[in-house]
C-alpha cells in the first residue's frame, strides 16, 4: 500500500536526516531530496486530480484518537507550487552557496523546512498542525541567519520570538477546542463547532495568531528585515511558502472549521486590515531604498490582496460565483508564490554581481544580466496583476465578485493597490534599463538565473492562460 | 516609557486571563474527553502505559515531527558558530562526584527507557537524563561533553527520526499502513524506535548544551 501522503513529508525529512549524517556529499544528496519529494508531490497532485480528496489514518487509529492526514484540491495545489518553487530554490542554491560552511548548514535546515511545509499542507490534525507550525518556524529562522551578519542575525531572532507567541496564541485557541469538544479532528471539529463565547476566543486567538506568523498588517514589522537579510534562496522561499503557509491555514479554519461562526463583521475586519496591507506594504515598496526590501514590503501588501478575499467569500452563497472566487483567491497565491519566488532568487544575483541591491544605483548592473533583468520585469508583471498573469485572473474575478456582493468599497483598494505596484516594479526597471549597451550573452550563469526565470515566466504567463485546470482540481464544475 | 509597557502588557495578559476563565467556566469540569477511548484501545497498542501509548502509537508522527525539531534546534545551533572553550578542568571533589553521578544518570536513563513500556518513563525522560550527563560532564571541564567526534555526533542526532521514520516506511511496504505497528511486533518496534530516539534525544540535548560547532579534540581537553 503506497501511502501518498505520508510519502510527500517521510521523503524530504529523510533527505534532511541524510545530510545531516553525511556532510560530506550534502549538494548531491540535497538535489537528489528535492527531486524525489517533487515526484512525491506529484504522486498526491495526481491521485488529487484523479479522486477529488485524499485521507490518510497514520497508524491505523483514525480520528478522534489518532492523526490523519487529507489532500484537496487546495492543499494539492499549494503542495505543487511549493514543490515547484523549492525545486527551483534547491537548484538556485547549489549554485548560490560555495561549497563549505553555510552550504552544509543550508541543506539539513532546508529539506527540514520542506517537509515541514509538506506537513503543514496535508495536516487534518490541530495539534500536529502546531507542530509542524514550530518546525516550519524554527528552520525558518535558522535560515533566515546564515547570512552571518549581525542585522540577519537580530531580524532572524525577532522572526522566531514572534513566530514562537503567534505559535502559543495558536496553541492556546487549539486547548480551548480540544476541552469544548474533546477533538482535535479539523473534520470532527468542524461538525461539532457552535457559535459560542468558548469556540469564538478559539478562532480570535488563532486567528492572531496566525496574523502574526503571515505578516498581515499591522503585525507586518517583522518581516521586510528578516526577508530582506536573510541570503537569496532563503528570502524566496520564506516569502513566496512560509509565509502563505500560515495564510493557508488561516483560510481552513475560517472556512472548514469555523464556518458557522464566521459573521459579515469578522470577515470585515480581516479585508479592512487587508486593505491597510495593501495600502501600507505597496506604499513602503514603492519608498524602499533596496531591491530585496522592496521586494518584502510587496509581499506584506500580497497579503493584504489574500485577507481582501475573506469578506467576499463569507457574503456569497455557495455557487458557481463563490467556486470561482475561490479558484481566484487560490491563483492569486499561486501567482504571487512564483514570482516573489523568482523575484527574490533575480535580486539575490543583482545583489551578489553588483555587491549591492540599492534601487539607485542598479543602473547597469542589471543590464548585464539579462535574463535576470527579464525575470524582474516578468515577476513584476505578476506583482502588478497584468494580463496575461495569473493575479490578472484572480483580480479580475475578485472585482466581479465584490461588485456581485455589493461591497464595491474594496475596489479603490484594488485599484490603488495596482497602479502603487505598477509603481514599484517600474521604478526598479527604469533604473536598470539605463543607458549601457545592450550585452551579448542572455544568460549569464545558467545554475542560477534559469531557475529565477523559469519561476518568474510560470507566474507571468503559464498560471493566467492554463488556470483551468485548478477549477477541476478543486472539484468545481465551471471555468473561464 | 519601558516600564509603562510593561505595565500596559501585564494589564493586557491580566485581561485576557480573566476572559478565559469566564470563558472556560461551564467546561471546566473534569470529563474524560479522548482519555477514556485511550485506555479502552491500550491493549492494542503493545505498551501498557497510557502516556507511552499516546506518544508511540496514537500520536506517534507527532512524536516523530517532534524529534525532527529537536534536530532543527541543534541545526540552528550550529549554523551560528563554534562553541566557546568551556569551563577549567574540576577540582578534586568535583572530579568524584563527577565519576560517580554519571554512570548513575546513563544507568537511570536505561531504567526509565525500560520501564517507558508499562510505567511512567520513556525515550524523552531517558534522554533528558543522558543529556544531563553531558552537562554535568562538560560543567566539569569536558570541553565536548562526552560525546563522541562531530562526524558520529551527527548519526546519532539523527538516529530518533530516521529509525522512527524508517519504521513507518517499513510498515507501509509490508502493507499495513505508515506508522502502523503489526501487533504481534508492536512491542519490540515500540521498544527500538524510544532507544534510538533515547539517543539522539541525549546527544542534542547535551550538544545544544555544548551551543555550537565541536571544536576539535586536543590534549587539554579536560580530566575526563
Amino acid at each position: 500500500m503506497l501511502d501518498s501522503l505520508a510519502l510527500a513529508v517521510s521523503v524530504p525529512l529523510i533527505g534532511a536526516l541524510l545530510v545531516t549524517a553525511v556532510p560530506g556529499r550534502v549538494q548531491g544528496l540535497g538535489l537528489l531530496a528535492a527531486l524525489a519529494t517533487l515526484a512525491t508531490v506529484g504522486l498526491v497532485t495526481a491521485e488529487v486530480w484523479q479522486q477529488g480528496s485524499l485521507r490518510s489514518d497514520l497508524g491505523g487509529w483514525g480520528a478522534p484518537l489518532g492523526i490523519s492526514l487529507a489532500a484537496d484540491g487546495l492543499s494539492a495545489a499549494l503542495l505543487a507550487m511549493a514543490a515547484l518553487v523549492a525545486l527551483a530554490v534547491s537548484v538556485y542554491a547549489s549554485g548560490y552557496f560555495s561549497r563549505g560552511e553555510t552550504e552544509t548548514h543550508f541543506w539539513p535546515l532546508w529539506l527540514l523546512l520542506w517537509a515541514a511545509l509538506n506537513g503543514l499542507l496535508l495536516a487534518a490534525d490541530l495539534f500536529n498542525l502546531y507542530v509542524t507550525l514550530e518546525l516550519l518556524g524554527l528552520t525558518a529562522a535558522a535560515l533566515g541567519a546564515l547570512t552571518g551578519t549581525r542585522a540577519a542575525v537580530e531580524a532572524s531572532l525577532r522572526y522566531l520570538l514572534v513566530g514562537l507567541l503567534g505559535s502559543l496564541a495558536y496553541l492556546l485557541g487549539v486547548a480551548l477546542l480540544y476541552t469544548a469538544y474533546g477533538t482535535l479532528d479539523m473534520a470532527l471539529l468542524g461538525a461539532a463547532v457552535r457559535p459560542e463565547p468558548i469556540a469564538g476566543s478559539a478562532l480570535v486567538l488563532m486567528t492572531a495568531g496566525l496574523a502574526l506568523k503571515a505578516a498581515l498588517f499591522p503585525m507586518h514589522f517583522w518581516l521586510p528585515p528578516a526577508h530582506a537579510n536573510a541570503p537569496a534562496p532563503v528570502s524566496a522561499a520564506l516569502s513566496a511558502l512560509v509565509v502563505k503557509a500560515a495564510f493557508y491555514l488561516m483560510l481552513r479554519l475560517w472556512l472548514d472549521v469555523f464556518a458557522p461562526l464566521v459573521t459579515p463583521w469578522a470577515a470585515g475586519l480581516m479585508g479592512l486590515l487587508g486593505a491597510l496591507a495593501v495600502f501600507w506594504g505597496s506604499w513602503r515598496a514603492l519608498r524602499a531604498e533596496r531591491l530585496k526590501l522592496m521586494a518584502a514590503y510587496s509581499t506584506v501588501a500580497q497579503i493584504g490582496y489574500l485577507c481582501l478575499f475573506l469578506p467576499v467569500l463569507t457574503a456569497l452563497p455557495a455557487g458557481d460565483a463563490r467556486e470561482d472566487l475561490l479558484v481566484a483567491l487560490l491563483l492569486m497565491a499561486l501567482t504571487h508564490g512564483f514570482a516573489k519566488a523568482g523575484l527574490f532568487l533575480a535580486a539575490g544575483l543583482v545583489q551578489r554581481s553588483a555587491g549591492h541591491d540599492r534601487i539607485d544605483d542598479l543602473g547597469g548592473t542589471a543590464q548585464h544580466m539579462p535574463a535576470t533583468t527579464f525575470s524582474i520585469g516578468l515577476a513584476g508583471i505578476a506583482l502588478i496583476g497584468l494580463p496575461p498573469s495569473g493575479s490578472f485572473v484572480g483580480k479580475w474575478i475578485l472585482m466581479r465578485s465584490v461588485i456581485e456582493s455589493g461591497q464595491w468599497w474594496w475596489i479603490p483598494v484594488i485599484l490603488v493597490g495596482t497602479l502603487l505596484a505598477a509603481a514599484y516594479v517600474f521604478r526598479v526597471l527604469s533604473r536598470a534599463f539605463n543607458l549601457e549597451p545592450t550585452p551579448r550573452r542572455f544568460v549569464t550563469q545558467a545554475r542560477t538565473e534559469v531557475p529565477a526565470l523559469l519561476l518568474a515566466l510560470t507566474s507571468a504567463a503559464v498560471l493566467g492562460l492554463a488556470a483551468r485546470p485548478l477549477w477541476r482540481l478543486l472539484g468545481f464544475e465551471g471555468g473561464l | 516609557m519601558r516600564r509603562a509597557g510593561t505595565l500596559v502588557i501585564g494589564a493586557l495578559v491580566g485581561l485576557l486571563a480573566l476572559w478565559l476563565l469566564w470563558v472556560l467556566r461551564d467546561v471546566l469540569v473534569p470529563t474524560p474527553r479522548l482519555a477514556e477511548l485511550a485506555l479502552q484501545e491500550l491493549p492494542n497498542t503493545g505498551v501498557s502505559n497510557p502516556v507511552t501509548g499516546v506518544l508511540l502509537a496514537y500520536r506517534a508522527y507527532d512524536t516523530l515531527l517532534e524529534l525532527a525539531v529537536l534536530l532543527a534546534a541543534l541545526l540552528g545551533i550550529w549554523s551560528l558558530g563554534a562553541a566557546s572553550p568551556g569551563f577549567q578542568p574540576a577540582g578534586t571533589v568535583l572530579r568524584g562526584m563527577v565519576k560517580l553521578v554519571v554512570p548513575l544518570l546513563i544507568l537511570t536513563g536505561g531504567y526509565l527507557l525500560w520501564v517507558g513500556g508499562h510505567a511512567p518513563g520513556g525515550a524523552f525522560q531517558a534522554g533528558a537524563l543522558l543529556g544531563a550527563a553531558g552537562v554535568v560532564l562538560r560543567l566539569a571541564g569536558d570541553a565536548r561533553a562526552g560525546l563522541p567526534p562531530v562526524p558520529v555526533q551527527r548519526r546519532l542526532a539523527v538516529a530518533g527520526a530516521a529509525t522512527f521514520v524508517l519504521v513507518g516506511l517499513a510498515t507501509m511496504a509490508f502493507g499495513t499502513g505508515f506508522l502502523s505497528y503489526p501487533p504481534a511486533w508492536a512491542k519490540w518496534l515500540i521498544l527500538t524506535i524510544e532507544t534510538a530516539a533515547t539517543l539522539a534525544i541525549g546527544v542534542t540535548l547535551a550538544a545544544a548544551y555544548v551551543g555550537g560547532q565541536p571544536v576539535p579534540r586536543s590534549g587539554e581537553d579536560g580530566p575526563l
